[in-house]
């Protein structure tokens, strides 16, 4: 028997999840990673984690950065990597992913096609990781999360979310049509 | 009847579509439009797109994660 004709692995591992599965699973884990660890969903927040470890990896010290400078920050930095929930969330997603791509034969290394495009993709990083830290949150923490615990800063931050897509969506036709 | 070919491969979202949708408007009724993505997402979002437009859509797997979406413009 062919496994790619077979009518489970093609609605479970081939074809996209329908958008109402998709948001039905992502509130269940959301509610559970809140009941379970205390704090909502975040994602971008463990990022900055990961770039002060790397940066004492090499001999950086960031004790006295303000942004690392409460007393919980201090705890999780101290305690490292491997007790970091989040950080357990954020490899559970590359590597879900991945596993998904490849349960799909979908999985492909993509060549990059022009220089702008690396600088657009480096350009972005950038100012969607500051803007993520002064915002004290991404799409997910500080949307996603904001909204489904009932806080109206979750909204303000959609609105600008909004203004900010429809900018950069314009600047986008102008620059890579 | 023409046929073209638009290379989107390495291309992420939004580009295929637009691309596309620009393509499109160039063409003669009957001219068909192969889109080539590799992007999973283009995949979903083009032939929503031209299907709502009201054209006839195929869409051929040619590889692992790359695929040709094959526009028949219809009006």
């Amino acid at each position: 028997m062919d496994i790619r004709k077979n009518e489970f692995y093609k609605s479970w591992f081939k074809d996209a999840w329908p958008y109402v599965t998709g948001a039905v699973l992502l509130s269940a884990f959301q509610i559970i990673t809140f009941a379970t660890t205390g704090n909502p969903w975040g994602v971008s927040g463990t990022l900055a984690y990961w770039g002060a470890w790397i940066f004492e990896l090499v001999g950086g010290s960031v004790d006295t950065w303000y942004y690392f400078s409460s007393e919980g920050a201090q705890r999780t930095l101290d305690a490292g990597f491997l007790q970091h929930g989040g950080t357990m969330q954020n490899l559970g997603i590359i590597i879900g992913a991945l596993f998904a791509s490849l349960a799909a034969c979908q999985f492909k290394i993509k060549k990059l096609k022009t220089v702008r495009q690396v600088v657009a993709a480096v350009l972005g990083g950038l100012l969607m990781g500051y803007g993520a830290r002064i915002g004290f949150g991404c799409n997910i923490g500080a949307l996603y999360s904001g909204i489904s615990s009932l806080s109206l800063s979750g909204w303000v931050f959609g609105i600008f979310l909004f203004a900010g897509a429809y900018v950069g969506s314009k600047l986008l036709v102008k620059f890579f049509m | 009847m023409a046929e073209v070919e638009l290379d989107c491969m390495g291309e992420a979202c939004p580009v295929p579509l637009i691309k596309a949708e620009k393509a499109l408007e160039k063409m003669a009724i009957g001219d068909i439009l192969i889109v080539q993505i590799d992007h999973s997402c283009a995949m979903k979002n083009v032939p929503e797109w031209a299907r709502k437009e009201g054209h006839n859509v195929e869409l051929d797997e040619v590889d692992d994660g790359e695929w040709e979406v094959v526009i028949e413009k219809m009006k």
